[in-house]
């Protein structure tokens, strides 16, 4: 577990002195969030309905360019057979890699959570704690699910183009359960409104998070 | 005195969607010996590589470096095996003594700044250690490769194709490189299509073609002069 460690500093390393992730995600994930809101009106308050489409939307397609990148690295010069060759077992470099792509979402999602709230003329007081426990479901399913099928499609040409394709499928339930908590959160309704949508987020979690933890060595490794 | 026997390989093959890539190779190698496969494009070299590097399963056959099994033990192979390829296996961003600090780091290497050291002295890049790997010329590159492949002091180096894209320079440094690792006891494996390369230093010649190993000797049981011509002998006719 130690080994996982040396990973998630190389990617960290290399993403800092590179930023290639992390500005496009942000720089998506802005873009996103201004086109709508002059599409919805600038400074006007968005039904709740809506806003919580708008935020996920954001996150989830800038969450997409940084799932992109987390495998580029190690293809460039097949580094991936050095970590394959190293005593490192596949599921460190899976917990690794999930690990990354985790702090890379935190990171974009501290910039453009504010600035949804900002732009759409939302009320954060009192939801904070609750979006952010919304957030961290979203993100412990999507990056270990993601982690998976940006490995599978990491040796794929055209792999920009195959990653959504085979992601979203998978991922439909649990965007459809954050979305529906987040609207429920943002219109004001008390947490026993959406608990439900809650549990199936964590149900969705723990199944992603299990079956990519274990089909992982399968993945990386060649036939 | 017989020599302990370092490598085995029976009856190794290697299927890929109904095509055979190997068709039951065999082979024994002692410590210390440097054996060079030829064979043409597609013959099944670099399949034999991957397996014996761990990084391919084979379909069946027994491959063993001293009483391991690969199949059984294949972290023994990992611990024990380096492999040398015409790609680095360097991260582009980060710098020399970086990438050589990561790899130390899977590897648990303990002392690791004095090891880094002495491999970037070896390959006579410690000056430009600070460099990214980016900056670096194919040659330099193939180098830096070689002090990460030795970076956890293996027994087994598998080369394959490690003079592609070099120029005469970087081609003769690597050939020098090459003779220290045999110098100090290390056994290796390349696989080459080079005739002229691939002969120098070595201890026993395979041809390899359409996945089989249909020669292979020790060098001094052979006319290597008149290689080229037993080696053509060998590949005619089965060209793709």
């Amino acid at each position: 577990m130690k080994q996982a460690w040396f990973i998630i500093k190389k990617d960290l390393m290399i993403e800092f002195r590179k930023k290639e992730a992390l500005m496009s995600m942000l720089f998506f994930g802005f873009l996103v969030l201004v086109i709508l809101n002059i599409a919805t009106g600038i400074g006007s308050k968005v039904a709740s309905s809506v806003s919580g489409g708008i935020l996920w939307l954001a996150i989830i397609f800038s969450a997409v360019l940084g799932l992109d990148r987390i495998f580029a690295h190690e293809n460039e010069n097949r580094c991936i057979d050095g970590l394959l060759l190293s005593p490192i077992e596949p599921e460190s470099i899976f917990l690794a890699k999930m690990a990354v792509n985790l702090i890379f979402m935190i990171i974009a999602e501290v910039i453009l959570i504010p600035l949804f709230f900002i732009l759409y003329n939302n009320e954060i007081s009192g939801r904070l704690p609750m979006l952010i426990v919304i957030v961290m479901l979203l993100n412990l399913g999507f990056s270990s699910v993601g982690t998976l099928v940006s490995a599978m499609s990491s040796g794929i040409k055209k792999n920009d183009m195959m990653l959504p394709i085979l992601l979203f499928p998978v991922l439909i339930p649990l965007i459809a359960a954050t979305v529906k908590s987040t609207t429920e959160l943002l219109g004001g309704a008390g947490v026993a409104k959406y608990s439900q949508w809650l549990y199936l987020t964590g149900a969705f979690d723990l199944i992603f998070f299990g079956s990519s933890y274990l089909l992982f060595e399968h993945v990386i490794k060649e036939g | 005195m017989s020599e302990t026997v370092f490598l085995k390989i029976d009856d190794l093959k290697k299927a890929y969607n109904g095509f055979s890539a190997l068709k039951g190779i065999n082979l024994t190698l002692h410590k210390g010996d440097f054996l060079t496969i030829f064979g043409p494009n597609g013959a099944g070299k670099t399949t034999l590589l991957r397996i014996i590097s761990t990084l391919l399963p084979p379909s069946s056959g027994r491959v063993k470096i001293f009483e391991y099994d690969l199949e059984e033990h294949p972290e023994e192979f990992r611990k024990s095996v380096a492999v040398i390829s015409h790609q680095s296996l360097l991260y582009n961003d980060l710098t020399a003594k970086e990438n050589l600090e990561f790899y130390a780091a899977l590897y648990g290497i303990g002392e690791r700044a004095e090891k880094i050291k002495e491999l970037l002295r070896l390959v006579g890049l410690y000056e430009r250690r600070n460099s990214q790997v980016s900056e670096f010329s194919r040659g330099m590159q193939q180098r830096l490769s070689i002090a990460r492949a030795l970076i956890n002091d293996p027994y087994l180096i598998l080369l394959d194709e490690p003079y592609s894209g070099l120029d005469q320079h970087a081609a003769t440094l690597l050939k020098k490189q090459l003779a220290l690792l045999h110098s100090q006891k290390r056994t290796i494996i390349m696989v080459t299509h080079n005739l002229a390369l691939g002969m120098r230093e070595v201890t026993k010649v395979g041809i390899l073609v359409n996945g089989e190993m249909p020669f292979f000797r020790n060098r001094n049981e052979m006319d290597a002069d008149r290689f080229d011509e037993t080696y053509f002998s060998y590949v005619s006719g089965n060209l793709q």
